[in-house]
């Protein structure tokens, strides 16, 4: 039964018209079942067909597997041709001519024979022949067997294996270059293990970007031990690895538990695979389950790197699943990644590790010792591998912490979890609220001497980057406590060079990234408080802390020891994190803070309001709603109102902590001066009356009374309080502690009024018409929603901060006329209410990078989005309001924004944006996001946060640059005026309450916008930053220029624009305000 | 706007519909011009006496900085002027809505873009002097006697405008109110005249009219309509028995699979949408 939809080639989802004969005929039995399995195992079908058809899209095609196997072919004939070369010292590199040895020869003296010599064997490891290997980075594993006459049974100390093994590779690298066959080739080593170099090859022609080929050279299994290799065993002598003989012969060595799991390691491929091809004949969604659990890890940028956890670990998991009986053999494979996601939300594998050794036999190390030498333990069938060796138990905490947030994420019904865990990439820079890196990696070098990392150092072959970093990682963690929910690392990436050159050095590896997942309760606190001064942890908590961490008095009476950090404004507050961790690192690691670069606060600067003082308009913010609060206060208490007042409600954006320009305090300044005055924007708050039989049944009279109250209040308030009050016919405006809040009166049956019709048979009807609407918007949907998401800010406090963010942006961009304010605090409000696959933001700069990836990816045109404001809407509401989304999706607004009181209409985004606007603002915002994302992560890109809120200006027709002495708002705009403009300045609160009214509510630009829309909206479309831009721009509309009839007459006559008369009149209009019009584009050539 | 056709260097310009086209300069200085044009009112259904045939100008493309007097002005060297209207839109004047004092007028009445005019002259020779001005020769709206406020002047004055003194604002809401209080006055006396006529009088006689409160047997709402409807309804849902024969039961059942296909069939249509658009590749 298929029946197209009438047309779906528009991108558009239409409801399905089925007819009865095709919804009703008897189903099959097959159907039966397959309608059953869709409807208890997933949610719905739709996440079945969307799991398949991503299974698709990353399956390898049979075209490609060809390619792979011919090619593999091919190498492998190469192989075995590898010429023999004599014997020589492994030192000796003077039989290689071209290519170099892949290794770093620290230190350089090595004892043993080499030769070359053709492999013992060659073949197929990894996830290429299991059939778990998926697109995009094809990779095919190639192990390639030394034959055991060139090692020799001592070679598992002091690095002999290790070098022979990267010689060998040297050698095969120069037997293939001979060779037409093989495209690219360069080195590479396994998962950043400096140890275990490998060979990269690529087809050579166009077929190079589809696959690579990686050559592991192994030894022959079960050459080596696996006994010797015991993790708390020591194969590197301390004195062949510093050169020192020594000194005190009875010492114990350290163990070198990374280095014995290296070379292990390289005995075991082929039984790995062994091992693994049983459990997939077993399970027939073994290989998908494997691959989801790859993207779901790729996506989360966890499967690459050292200590990853990567594809073979994914599917090392999967079997140990299998074999605990954790997950039966006939699930699918959307079971098997949700079962495995909840093993490892649930299981801690740094403190019970597990093991896929049934019997191990008895020289195999107990558990307790691999928990003993390292982090994260898992244990391979043969009992001798810890397949987690290199993980940091801050990786396995993230890969918990992503786990466990997905397994929530498909728990609830209203999130999209397809999209969310498996569609969506999670980059550092958009996960983790604060980001730093380190920059100078050679500084490391000190840190490991300071920390005393000598035996880490010899254990990691002299990585200090990689022995340094669980220290640095376990001292931050000490350092921020309970300011971090978690602190996360990237994964360093294994380097990859030609191989005519040197392997590069540590100090060369790009800079190391590490992110910070905030707990908003605790972040911001400036005081660490520690133990009081006489308690045995004092003195840690001062090794800690070094000289900041001073005796202190508190007014409990407790006396302890506390580091004060210095910050007043919260936007300082928000950076205390990067105090403690440059001065953390300073002091124990020696690293300088020059090196740290710390990413969180680098947009502050764009909505910074204090002169002097750094502020991103919290502490303005809270003093507005302080005064509005006593405003209200003051409004209940009025008794002699002739109707109670019987709800006060703001309904301005700076009562709900989102307000751009936030009103400063500021003195009157007379109006013929010029420059323009100072802009002061009324606050407004919305007074409803009690409803009562005395008022009309008419919307003039009604308006009449309202007015009349609004005198009456103002008096009033004079009388009680001494406010300067202005009524008008609409509202009345109180001069309050510099504030001007605009109280309007409101009667809740107004808007019935305004509807109600008398039908010629005398029959009362209620027809909606623009007026009515528009007035309930203003005094029962504005209100309700500055409250609620003023009690969204209680519960997120940089709600209001990525929020004025978020409206800098669409204004600097030219947006602000497209996106009302209200759907811009609702789009935000979505990133907090529902932050699938991330966490709730807790820095702004984070939110702002989510807010950019929400505008440019969401699917506007196929579905609505739900901003669930105090968690109101059920999932049954969800699928109610998405199914009349989807049934009259023609006649609504083109970006829908559903919330609990606005399910069908998307109220705020009714006019705007249109189709085309909103195109540009998506394609703007992926833009953006590119550009600052860049900028942040990366320390060549030039540092300027500001080239995001620079709008191009090339693509309109017509600039009419205002002066800037008539611009209000030019202390807001995104490059300042170098000279402070005199605008009527700041003397400091005024005292009294009384006093002259200042002027209010007076933008000249804003005045003359609307006359330019009003007068040209048949010809060109304006634009303008609202917030202190210096130009307007115009855009033709394309079909202003094509002749138009000409009205009045029937004649066939027709006119056309004459653009020189309409640039005058730019002019004209703006007389005062425009410094010149400037023409760019000469299109109107008629 | 500027018409396509031809201009005339002689006297007067006329272009096709009858208009005859005046130029019209901001200022003296002004380098780009406005072309007005213009043609005697002549409507067969124009009934207003505000209109009257032979002394009406009609005006098209009125830019929005000319105001009536300014218009009067430009206009007053055809003629003594009566009086002078401009609409958005030609077409018949409005009716006259209930008089609103200043401070209650809408603002948006004030209209800003390009409008028509309806010039009144005294004589109707002023007519033809207009349609026969030569077309070379600009109209000025702005000159160093009567300079029209344009720019930051005029949104001052507007913003001056706007402050009402208190008084006033009472003295208007004082004004209204009394008459509205009156109107609803005499709307009470005489819907308590209606109902005194529909009383017996003494001899027991009930005078039958064709008033509008006539029967009150139905609720006189749209939405106690509705209510009713509802309710009853409601009532008819209660009596009946669900899931109680056998045929029932099957229908249930029936309609539970064939909502899963309806769903299923919605399901693989957005998911061929999403795989056109290549919706699925991960990264």
């Amino acid at each position: 039964m298929s029946k197209r939809a009438p047309s779906s080639e528009d991108g558009v989802v239409r409801p399905l018209e089925l007819s009865r004969g095709e919804l009703y005929k008897a189903p099959t039995l097959e159907e039966l079942s397959r309608l059953k399995e869709a409807e208890s195992l997933f949610h719905c079908s739709l996440l079945k067909m969307q799991m398949e058809e991503l299974l698709k899209e990353v399956a390898l095609s049979e075209r490609r597997k060809r390619l792979a196997d011919s090619f593999v072919q091919r190498v492998t004939e190469l192989l075995h041709a590898v010429p023999e070369t004599p014997v020589t010292e492994v030192s000796d590199l003077s039989w290689l001519s071209v290519v170099r040895v892949p290794f770093l020869l620290v230190p350089n003296t090595t004892k043993g024979k080499f030769h070359m010599k053709p492999p013992a064997s060659v073949s197929l490891v990894g996830s290429y022949p299991l059939g778990t290997c998926i697109k995009p980075h094809v990779s095919v594993d190639l192990m390639v067997t030394i034959p055991a006459s060139v090692l020799h049974p001592m070679d598992a100390i002091n690095q002999r294996y290790p070098r022979k093994r990267a010689l060998y590779l040297a050698g095969l690298t120069e037997h293939l270059l001979t060779s037409p066959a093989v495209g690219k080739v360069q080195y590479s080593c396994l998962h950043g293990n400096r140890l275990r170099p490998i060979l990269l090859v690529t087809p050579p022609g166009k077929d190079a970007g589809s696959l690579t080929l990686r050559i592991h050279p192994c030894p022959p299994p079960d050459f080596l031990k696996p006994s010797r290799f015991h993790p708390q065993k020591n194969n590197v002598r301390t004195d062949w690895f510093t050169g020192l003989e020594a000194s005190q012969p009875g010492v114990k060595e350290p163990a070198t538990p990374q280095y014995n799991c290296s070379v292990v390691g390289d005995h075991l491929p082929q039984a790995h695979l062994q091992y693994l091809t049983a459990f997939s004949e077993q399970c027939p969604a073994f290989k998908d389950g494997v691959a989801l659990l790859k993207v779901w890890l790729r996506q989360r940028e966890l499967d690459q790197g050292t200590g990853c956890f990567g594809g073979f670990l994914a599917s090392m998991l999967l079997a140990h699943l299998l074999s605990t009986h954790k997950v039966n053999r006939s699930m699918t494979a959307y079971q098997l990644l949700r079962n495995s996601l909840h093993f490892l939300a649930s299981t801690d594998l740094t403190e019970n590790g597990i093991t896929l050794a049934r019997n191990p036999d008895s020289k195999a190390p107990s558990m307790a010792d691999f928990h003993s030498m390292f982090p994260v333990v898992f244990v391979d069938h043969s009992g001798h591998l810890n397949l987690c060796a290199e993980m940091t138990a801050f990786t396995y905490k993230r890969i918990q912490h992503e786990a466990l947030l997905s397994v929530k994420v498909w728990d609830d019904p209203t999130v999209d979890g397809f999209q969310a865990l498996l569609m969506t990439p999670k980059p550092l820079i958009r996960t983790y609220d604060h980001v730093f890196q380190l920059c100078e990696l050679g500084k490391l070098q000190l840190s490991c001497k300071k920390l005393g990392l000598m035996s880490e150092l010899m254990d990691h072959s002299g990585n200090y980057v990689l022995a340094a970093l669980p220290f640095i990682l376990s001292l931050l963690q000490r350092g921020l406590g309970q300011r971090v929910q978690l602190l996360a690392h990237s994964l360093p990436l294994s380097p990859e060079w030609p191989v005519d050159q040197d392997p590069p050095k540590h100090m060369n590896q790009p800079p190391l990234s590490f992110g910070l997942l905030l707990q908003p309760e605790h972040a911001t606190s400036v005081l660490e408080r520690g133990p009081p001064a006489d308690s045995p942890k004092a003195a840690e908590f001062r090794e800690l802390w070094g000289p900041l961490s001073e005796l202190r008095r508190f007014q409990d009476g407790g006396i302890t020891e506390a580091v004060l950090w210095s910050a007043t404004s919260t936007c300082q507050k928000r950076l205390v994190p990067q105090q403690i961790i440059t001065h953390l690192l300073q002091l124990h690691a020696s690293v300088p803070a020059s090196s740290v670069r710390y990413v969180g606060g680098q947009l502050d600067s764009v909505i910074n309001l204090g002169q002097e003082l750094c502020s991103t308009g919290e502490e303005e913010s809270l003093r507005v709603i302080q005064n509005y609060d006593d405003l209200s206060r003051k409004l209940w208490q009025l008794e002699d109102l002739p109707l109670s007042i019987t709800s006060v409600q703001g309904a301005h954006p700076a009562l709900r902590y989102t307000q751009v320009t936030l009103p400063k305090k500021k003195k009157k300044k007379n109006m013929e001066d010029k420059p323009c005055p100072v802009y002061i924007c009324p606050i407004k708050v919305i007074c409803h009356l009690e409803g009562s039989g005395k008022w009309p049944h008419d919307h003039l009279a009604i308006r009449h009374v309202k007015a009349a109250f609004h005198i009456r209040l103002g008096e009033l308030l004079h009388a009680e309080h001494r406010y300067t009050c202005r009524p008008s016919a609409t509202h009345l405006d109180v001069w309050k502690d510099g504030l001007v809040f605009r109280i309007e009166l409101a009667y809740h049956r107004e808007p019935l009024v305004l509807r109600e019709l008398i039908s010629p048979e005398g029959l009362q009807q209620q027809r909606d018409n623009a007026e009515a609407r528009a007035l309930e918007l203003e005094i029962q949907h504005k209100p309700l929603l500055t409250s609620t998401l003023h009690g969204l800010q209680q519960q997120q406090p940089c709600f209001g901060t990525v929020c004025r963010l978020a409206k800098r942006w669409l204004a600097a961009q030219l947006f602000s006329a497209d996106l009302s304010e209200e759907a811009a605090d609702l789009l935000v409000a979505s990133l907090f209410l529902q932050p699938a696959p991330f966490t709730s933001p807790c820095s702004p700069q984070v939110g702002f990078l989510r807010f950019l990836h929400l505008l440019s990816t969401f699917d506007w045109k196929n579905s609505p989005l739900v901003v669930n404001l105090n968690n109101q809407l059920s999932a049954a509401e969800y699928t109610e309001i998405k199914n009349n989304f989807v049934s009259t999706r023609q006649s609504l607004p083109v970006m829908f924004i559903a919330t609990p009181t606005d399910r069908k209409l998307s109220m705020w985004t009714q006019e705007s944006p249109s189709v085309q606007m909103l195109q540009r603002m998506v394609m703007v915002a992926s833009e953006s996001l590119r550009v600052l994302e860049a900028q942040l992560m990366d320390l060549k890109q030039l540092q300027d946060v500001r080239v995001v809120f620079r709008p191009p200006l090339d693509v309109y027709d017509v600039l009419i640059h205002l002066k800037i002495q008539q611009v209000p708002l030019v202390s807001y705009a995104v490059d300042r005026p170098k000279k402070f403009l005199r605008q009527g300045t700041n003397r400091g609160p005024v005292a009294d309450p009384g006093g002259f009214l200042p002027v209010i509510d007076y933008n000249p630009v804003s005045k003359y916008l609307k006359e330019l829309r009003v007068s040209r909206a048949y010809i060109a479309l304006f634009f303008y930053d609202v917030y202190g831009g210096k130009v307007i721009t115009v855009l033709w509309k394309p079909q202003a220029f094509e002749p138009q009839p000409f009205k009045v007459t029937d004649e066939n006559v027709c006119t056309v624009p004459n653009v020189d008369a309409i640039l005058q009149d730019f002019c004209i209009l703006g007389e005062g305000l425009v410094q010149n019009v400037e023409p760019r584009t000469k299109t109107w050539t008629v | 706007m500027a018409a396509s056709a031809r201009k005339h260097a002689s006297q007067s310009c006329v272009i096709p519909g009858g208009f005859s086209v005046l130029r019209l300069k901001f200022s003296a200085d002004s380098a780009a011009h406005h072309q007005l044009f213009v043609k005697e009112h002549r409507v067969r259904s124009e009934k207003s006496a505000k209109r009257p045939l032979d002394r009406t100008l009609f005006v098209l493309n009125i830019p929005p900085y000319c105001s009536k007097d300014t218009v009067k002005s430009m206009f007053s060297k055809f003629g003594t002027i009566q009086s002078v209207e401009l609409t958005e839109k030609p077409g018949t004047s409005e009716a006259a809505e209930p008089k609103l004092s200043e401070c209650f007028a809408p603002s948006t009445k004030q209209s800003q873009g390009f409008s028509v005019g309806y010039i009144v002259f005294k004589n109707s020779s002023s007519v033809s002097a207009a349609k026969s001005h030569p077309h070379d020769e600009p109209l000025i709206a702005s000159t160093e006697k009567r300079p029209v406020k344009m720019g930051i002047n005029k949104w001052i004055q507007q913003y001056t405008e706007m402050l009402v003194p208190t008084e006033k604002l009472q003295k208007a809401v004082d004004s209204f109110m009394n008459e509205y209080d009156k109107r609803k006055e005499k709307e009470a006396e005489q819907q308590r005249k209606d109902e005194m006529e529909q009383q017996e009088d003494e001899e027991g006689w009930v005078k039958v009219t064709k008033g509008k409160r006539g029967t009150k047997v139905r609720p006189h709402s749209e939405r106690a309509n509705e209510r009713t409807l509802q309710k009853e309804d409601k009532k008819r849902k209660r009596k009946e028995l669900m899931n109680f024969y056998t045929w029932q039961h099957r229908n249930t059942q029936k309609e539970h699979i064939a909502e899963l296909r309806k769903k299923f069939e919605e399901d693989k249509q957005r998911i061929a949408l999403l795989r056109a658009q290549r919706k699925f590749k991960p990264y």
